[in-house]
C-alpha cells in the first residue's frame, strides 16, 4: 500500500466515523426509517369475540350480539367515526368507494392511538316485522300472497338499546331463500387539512335474512 | 260582547296559536342544539389537533386519548339522539361532552407546549453533542493521520536506508 492508499483509507474511516457522530441531529432532520403503508383495518367479530358465529337468521324481538374494531395504522393518532346504517342491499350497495346513501342510525366516535386497536360492543334487534299489507307479527303467519310476491317491512330497528324507526322493506330473494337485510357499518376519518370527516373507504356489514321468529 | 264571549273568543285565539308557539319553540331549542352540536365537535377536533401536535414534539399522548373518548362518546350518543328528534337529550349529552374535553383541550395544549419545549431542547443538545462529536472525528482523524504520516515517510526512509547500505 502505498501512501495515497493510506490516505483514502483514512479518509474513509474519519468520514464514517465523523457521520457516526453526527447521527444525532442527522436523525432529527432526515427519517431513517423506511416509510411504511399507512392503512386502517376495520372488521366485525361474532359473539363470541372471534370471526365466526356472526348473526345471519334473525327475527323480531330477538337480540344480537357482536363487536366493531378497527385498527389503526396510519403513523399517528386518528380521529374516526363509524357509522352503523340498516336498510335492503340496494339501499346500501357497496363498492368500498363511496359511502351508503342512507342516513346513519347510530354512530361511534374515538380517538385511536398509533397501532391501537379499538373495539366496542353492538347488541342489536328488530321490532315491528311484517309481511305485506296484512300487519302479521312473524310468530303468526298467515300470508295471503305467494311467498315470492311478498314484501317483508321493518319499522325499528334496536341498536345498544336505542330504538331507531326506519323504513326499510325487501322481497323475497328466491336464490337464497329468504328475506335479506344489511346492517353496515362505515368508517370516517377526520381531516385534518379538511377540518372534516371523510368516508375513509372501509364498510363491513352483516348480511341478515329475516325470518320472523 | 259579554265578558264570556270575549273570553271565549281569545281563548280560541290562542288554541289557534298554540301549534305556531309549539313549532316556534321547537325550532329555536333545535337551532340551540345544533349549535351545541356544532361547537362541541368543533372543541374535538381542535383537541384532536392538540393531541396530533403533542404527539409529533414525542409526548406521550395515551392518556389524553382515553380522556378524549369519553367525551367522543357524549358526542355520538348526542348526535344519535339528535337524529331521533330527542333534543333535549341531545342538548344534555353536548354539554357533557362540552364539560368533560374542555380540561382535555387545556390539557393537550399544555402538553403540546411542554413537548415542544423539550423537543427544542433536545434538539439543541443534538447539535451540541454531533458538532461536538465530528469535530474530535476530524481533528483525531486530522492528528492521527499526520502522525502517521511521519511514520510512513521515517519507515520508508530507513527502508531505503537499509536497501541502499545493503548495495
Amino acid at each position: 500500500m502505498n501512501l495515497d492508499e493510506y490516505r483514502t483509507l483514512f479518509l474513509v474511516v474519519t468520514l464514517g466515523l465523523a457521520l457516526v457522530a453526527a447521527y444525532p441531529a442527522l436523525a432529527m432532520v432526515v427519517p431513517f426509517t423506511g416509510a411504511s403503508e399507512e392503512f386502517s383495518e376495520f372488521w366485525l367479530l361474532g359473539p363470541g369475540h372471534t370471526a365466526e358465529d356472526y348473526p345471519f337468521n334473525v327475527g323480531a324481538g330477538e337480540m344480537h350480539s357482536i363487536f366493531v374494531c378497527l385498527g389503526n395504522h396510519m403513523g399517528s393518532s386518528e380521529y374516526y367515526m363509524v357509522y352503523v346504517k340498516f336498510g335492503n342491499s340496494t339501499q346500501l350497495d357497496f363498492d368500498s368507494s363511496k359511502p351508503g346513501s342512507l342516513p346513519p342510525l347510530y354512530e361511534f366516535r374515538v380517538f385511536v392511538g398509533d397501532e391501537d386497536v379499538w373495539e366496542s360492543p353492538v347488541t342489536f334487534g328488530f321490532q315491528n316485522v311484517y309481511i305485506g299489507d296484512t300487519v302479521l307479527i312473524v310468530d303468526n303467519v298467515t300470508m295471503n300472497v305467494p311467498i315470492e310476491d311478498a314484501v317483508l317491512s321493518v319499522d325499528d330497528v334496536i341498536i345498544n338499546g336505542m330504538v331507531f324507526p326506519v323504513d326499510a322493506s325487501t322481497t323475497w330473494d328466491s336464490e337464497k331463500s329468504g328475506f335479506y337485510f344489511r346492517l353496515s357499518f362505515e368508517l370516517w376519518r377526520y381531516d385534518t387539512m379538511l377540518k372534516s370527516f371523510r368516508f375513509h373507504n372501509r364498510v363491513v356489514w352483516l348480511q341478515l335474512n329475516m325470518t320472523g321468529s | 260582547m259579554t265578558s264570556w264571549s270575549k273570553l271565549l273568543m281569545v281563548s280560541a285565539l290562542l288554541l289557534f296559536l298554540l301549534p305556531f308557539f309549539t313549532l316556534l319553540v321547537s325550532a329555536s331549542s333545535e337551532d340551540v342544539v345544533t349549535l351545541a352540536l356544532t361547537e362541541a365537535e368543533e372543541t374535538l377536533a381542535s383537541t384532536h389537533e392538540a393531541v396530533l401536535e403533542a404527539e409529533q414534539a414525542g409526548a406521550n399522548v395515551s392518556d389524553l386519548l382515553d380522556k378524549s373518548n369519553l367525551a367522543n362518546e357524549y358526542l355520538a350518543e348526542a348526535y344519535v339522539w339528535y337524529r331521533l328528534g330527542v333534543f333535549e337529550n341531545a342538548s344534555r349529552f353536548a354539554g357533557l361532552c362540552s364539560d368533560v374535553i374542555g380540561g382535555v383541550r387545556s390539557e393537550a395544549f399544555e402538553l403540546r407546549d411542554e413537548a415542544k419545549k423539550l423537543g427544542e431542547a433536545d434538539f439543541v443538545m443534538n447539535m451540541i453533542w454531533s458538532v461536538v462529536g465530528v469535530s474530535v472525528v476530524l481533528v483525531s482523524g486530522s492528528v492521527a493521520w499526520l502522525v502517521f504520516r511521519r511514520r510512513y515517510h521515517r519507515w520508508v526512509g530507513l527502508r531505503s536506508e537499509v536497501v541502499s547500505g545493503e548495495s
